[in-house]
């Protein structure tokens, strides 16, 4: 091929790529910033959430503002797997006491804990097969990721 | 002003707009998966980090990947207050036991602590004024920020990292 030839295609493979570029940047921060989907599965959500699997909808604007409450579904990076995300609902903010079922499965032990500043009490909707704040605690509020407002 | 330049003007605007707003997407974009500034101040960081502030530049790749070790200056979100970041030394990860001084102001008791899988336990270089692990525990894994690998003190140490940033990420 020739000059021209060759610079005329490195100019379009340019041209392509730094539009696909801001194409994903432009995804990349509305995904950070506005809204993200999550695939959820398991069974510690039923029956908000199916075992299989449901495509959800979260907002992150919520989150960043603070404005998030108890009884909201969340996402939030798990304390124990910090590449994975989990989704929980949201039953204590800091300051609040919460009483909860240790091991529902065995006994109707109650304990009692007052969620320490900055960070939140989360808890699966099916207690039977959840891992959530009754097993690792209270959770940073840092590490919620978004709220969930579709499913 | 008739509608010819009126959508002139529009057209103008528009892609000025569009412009500073694909430059803004980019550099935040760099900002989260490459490396990003902090200005860091207060006495926790003694001596490493002067009390009145510096300009420091943290990578994000290694805290992504996994690739933080002990002894590392890293940004975290505070646990405390999840609207800061603060910058403190990685002490020990997962599985480490931690034998630290509880008050060293007051006593010399010291405590061992095993860190929790998920969590690292940081430290602040000065223990006599700073908030840190001893205070609020080991930290999720999911907080760390980023890894502080250069700091800005002069136009020397400036272009010291421009060169090291420029090594890191190329080579």
């Amino acid at each position: 091929m020739s000059f021209q030839q060759w610079s005329a295609l490195l100019k379009e493979g340019f041209n392509a790529t730094s539009f696909v570029a801001t194409y994903l940047c432009f995804l990349h921060v509305t995904n950070t910033y506005l809204f993200t989907h999550a695939w959820v599965y398991g069974p510690s959500m039923l029956p908000t959430f199916s075992v299989t699997g449901n495509l959800v909808l979260a907002e992150r604007v919520s989150t960043r503002l603070g404005k998030v409450g108890r009884g909201d579904v969340v996402l939030i990076r798990s304390p124990q797997n910090p590449r994975k995300v989990v989704t929980k609902r949201l039953v204590g903010m800091e300051g609040d006491t919460i009483t909860y079922v240790v091991d529902p499965k065995n006994s109707d032990r109650r304990e009692t804990i007052v969620v320490p500043k900055g960070h939140v009490w989360i808890e699966g909707d099916n207690i039977y097969a959840t891992s959530d704040s009754r097993k690792f605690g209270p959770v940073p509020y840092g590490l919620l990721h978004g709220r969930v407002f579709c499913k």
